[in-house]
């Protein structure tokens, strides 16, 4: 064991008023600068004020839908398959209409855990799952951040509540013989 | 003894092998579609393609047999380029339904692409359209855009089955596979085409769209559906168990019956979001509970029993007890209770509960047989190596003041099974051990308390079969914690502590099998 003089600093290093000071004054010229100068303003005045990002921003989920409005998705589960953070839970049925043969009952996205990586998207077969421009979803509890079918496809904001229709069709892919 | 070079590879066969055989034997990977070890050979798919030495034409190794010296390569420029062109034919009109197709990632067309394809499709024209989600039978539905014509399921139906009702229909490229009118597929053995179609084309019922294969894993086991004694493939995640599949042996050959493919549903605890017969731990704990979680320790989770239970479960204490057994636990289970039985009381008032004994001999040919019970053989080697007797016919039960009953796990074989309850319950007190839920256990009266048992899944151990045969069978999962095998019944009876292992330790993760089935 040994015993280490430390060298404390002088005391007029330690003096921090002037610091302090300088501060404050960079402060106010800001503050006049803004009150007088409003365009300039770096900030904005978020919500009445938002930014606008590119629509290729990855933000929420939005699952497609088919001319007769309903859903794109297959229930392959290859999303869920390719997601990292493992938050896509999708439960597969028997659809009635054999041109169909499977859909997905039940669609979650646990948003809490989803980390935007886009894979699920990448990993579509058939365009159903896309990643939509949106990033500001509050919720007020945790039920919140689970998306259904219902938020992720029908939410008001996606064509009044029709949904966004995919760019592939069955019954045209169908026809050409694919 | 035939000696041959394969792929380079020195091995001595025996004579008659065929070459797709010696392949095999070699360790050696061939592409083929239509051969299957335990079918006949129809050498209709072209895969199986290899180069002899001193043949100039390439011939089809699974109807090609060794002879003495022959030297055989499927490694050849010659021999890729016709599997690589026998794939592109066999694809021309498939469906690109591999999102909604059930055989995805374990499908022989998947993977021979990948290990001899690999190729751009030269193909511009349209597909031949074909009919889809056809009903074949009670168990079995077909998509004849994916078949590819392989016909093992029409040997399958006239060879193994002998029902013979599927058969190709049409010619070229508008064949198709189909049941003759009015004939649906509803043999006893059903299922097993599905397990042979090398594609998706025939799908199981049961199974379709429950699952994708890549999430599921499987342990080898052996079917408690008959004396038989199948052995299995276990296929489950941590939902629960979600099919069962024949495993090559000698008992089964390459497979099961229909009935023996539903015995997976009395493993899955109720709570599971599907079929499922199992009282799940909820359930269990409610009315007439005995054990309680107690620790945590490395991983397993401690049971004790409360100390009321124990002591009026002091065997030494009742005048007049008695045991009933089914054929339906494991030698080892059977060894521990009856050693225990014969000890502490006696081995005095042993009664073995029987379903439809009359049928016991029947046999239909092929695998069912009318023991319904796995163990039925085991338990009688058992009371016999302990010395015991067992009686067939179960008295009145008035005059006992304790009865423990070690009930069947796949209850719906035991038709009697309401009037044993009501017989039963005339006891003074009464253990029933059941590893599925009884539909009776809400009317049972207070002093009938049930345990639950733990299923073939969620145990070790060996059946003996109708042969004799001691198969054994190791654990695939955990799925109710809660549940006991008689070992720890007995270790209970002792009034020692019982150690029971937690359910999948790695259930935080979904995918977790991904990475064994394949790559992605
Ligand atoms: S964006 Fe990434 S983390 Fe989120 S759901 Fe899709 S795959 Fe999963
Ligand atoms: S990958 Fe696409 S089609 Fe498949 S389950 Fe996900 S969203 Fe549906
Ligand atoms: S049979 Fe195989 S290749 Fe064909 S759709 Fe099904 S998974 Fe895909
Ligand atoms: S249905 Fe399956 S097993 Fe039967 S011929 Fe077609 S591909 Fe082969
Ligand atoms: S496996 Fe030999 S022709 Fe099909």
């Amino acid at each position: 064991m040994s015993v280490v003089q430390v060298k404390r600093p002088q005391l007029r290093s330690s003096w921090y008023l002037p610091a302090i000071l300088a501060g404050m004054v960079f402060t106010f010229i800001t503050m006049l600068k803004n009150l007088f100068n409003k365009k300039r303003m770096p900030t904005l005045n978020y919500p009445e004020e938002q930014y606008q990002y590119s629509p290729r921003f990855k933000g929420n989920h939005v699952l497609t839908v088919k001319k007769d409005g309903d859903l794109r998705c297959t229930a392959c589960m290859l999303c869920a398959t390719a997601c990292p953070a493992d938050c896509i839970s999708i439960l597969a049925s028997e659809d009635e209409d054999p041109k169909v043969e499977k859909f997905p009952i039940s669609y979650e996205i646990d948003i809490l855990r989803c980390v935007f990586c886009g894979f699920c998207e990448e990993a579509c077969p058939v365009d159903a799952i896309r990643m939509g421009p949106e990033w500001q979803t509050p919720g007020a509890n945790g039920d919140n951040f689970i998306y259904d079918i219902k938020q992720l496809a029908y939410r008001n904001n996606l064509n009044q509540g029709h949904g966004v229709p995919s760019v592939v069709e069955d019954e045209e892919r169908h026809e050409a013989g694919i | 003894m035939v000696k041959c070079t394969i792929n380079g590879i020195d091995i001595e066969v025996e004579a008659g092998t065929s070459v797709i055989e010696a392949f095999k034997q070699a360790g050696q990977d061939i592409a083929h579609y239509c051969w299957h070890p335990g079918l006949s050979v129809a050498g209709v798919c072209r895969l199986c393609m290899v180069e002899i030495e001193g043949n100039p034409r390439l011939q089809i190794a699974c109807n090609t047999q060794v002879a003495e010296g022959m030297k055989v390569t499927n490694q050849s420029e010659m021999v890729k380029d016709a599997v690589k062109w026998g794939l592109d034919f066999h694809l021309i009109n498939h469906p690109l339904d591999c999102p909604i197709c059930d055989q995805a990632g374990e499908c022989g067309l998947q993977d021979q692409y990948m290990h001899f394809g690999k190729y751009d499709p030269e193909m511009a024209l349209s597909k031949v359209k074909k009919h889809k989600v056809v009903d074949l039978g009670e168990r079995v539905v077909l998509d004849s855009e994916r078949c590819i014509l392989c016909s093992r399921c029409v040997r399958f139906t006239e060879e193994v089955s002998k029902s013979n009702e599927l058969g190709i229909f049409n010619r070229g490229d508008r064949s198709e596979i189909g049941t003759f009118d009015g004939m649906p597929l509803n043999n006893k053995y059903s299922v097993n085409t599905v397990d042979i179609c090398p594609v998706g084309a025939l799908t199981s019922k049961d199974f379709r769209f429950r699952q994708r294969v890549w999430f599921l894993k499987d342990k080898p086991s052996v079917c408690t559906g008959c004396s038989t004694g199948c052995n299995i493939d276990v296929y489950f995640n941590k939902d629960g168990v979600w099919r069962v599949k024949p495993h090559h042996s000698d008992v089964n050959g390459y497979w099961m019956c229909d009935e023996g493919r539903d015995i997976y549903k009395a493993v899955n605890p109720i709570t599971t979001d599907f079929v499922g017969e199992r009282e799940n731990k909820k359930a269990v704990k409610k009315p007439n509970r005995i054990l309680s979680a107690h620790s945590y320790h490395d991983g397993k989770m401690e049971f004790i029993s409360t100390a009321e239970t124990v002591s009026s479960i002091e065997l030494g204490s009742f005048s007049n007890p008695a045991l009933i057994v089914t054929g339906q636990y494991s030698n080892e289970e059977y060894d521990s209770i009856l050693g225990f039985w014969k000890s502490k009381a006696g081995g005095k008032n042993i009664f073995h509960w029987q379903n439809q004994p009359e049928q016991w001999q029947d046999f239909d040919g092929l695998l069912i047989r009318g023991d319904k019970n796995p163990n039925t053989k085991g338990l009688l080697a058992s009371l016999e190596k302990h010395g015991l007797q067992a009686q067939s016919q179960l008295p009145s039960m008035e005059g006992f003041d304790f009865v423990l009953v070690l009930g069947p796990e796949n209850q719906w074989v035991y038709d009697n099974i309401s009037q044993v309850a009501d017989q039963v319950s005339q006891a003074k007190k009464v253990i029933w051990l059941s590893a599925c839920h009884l539909e009776k256990a809400s009317q049972m009266p207070k002093h009938v308390t049930f345990v639950p048992a733990k299923t073939f899944v969620e145990k070790s151990g060996s059946f003996t079969n109708f042969e004799g045969k001691v198969q054994s069978f190791a654990m695939v999962d955990v799925f109710v914690e809660e549940a006991l095998d008689l070992q720890q019944v007995t270790q209970w009876f002792a009034g020692e502590r019982v150690t029971a292992s937690l359910a999948h330790p790695w259930q935080s993760v979904h995918n977790e099998f991904i990475h064994e089935r394949g790559e992605l």
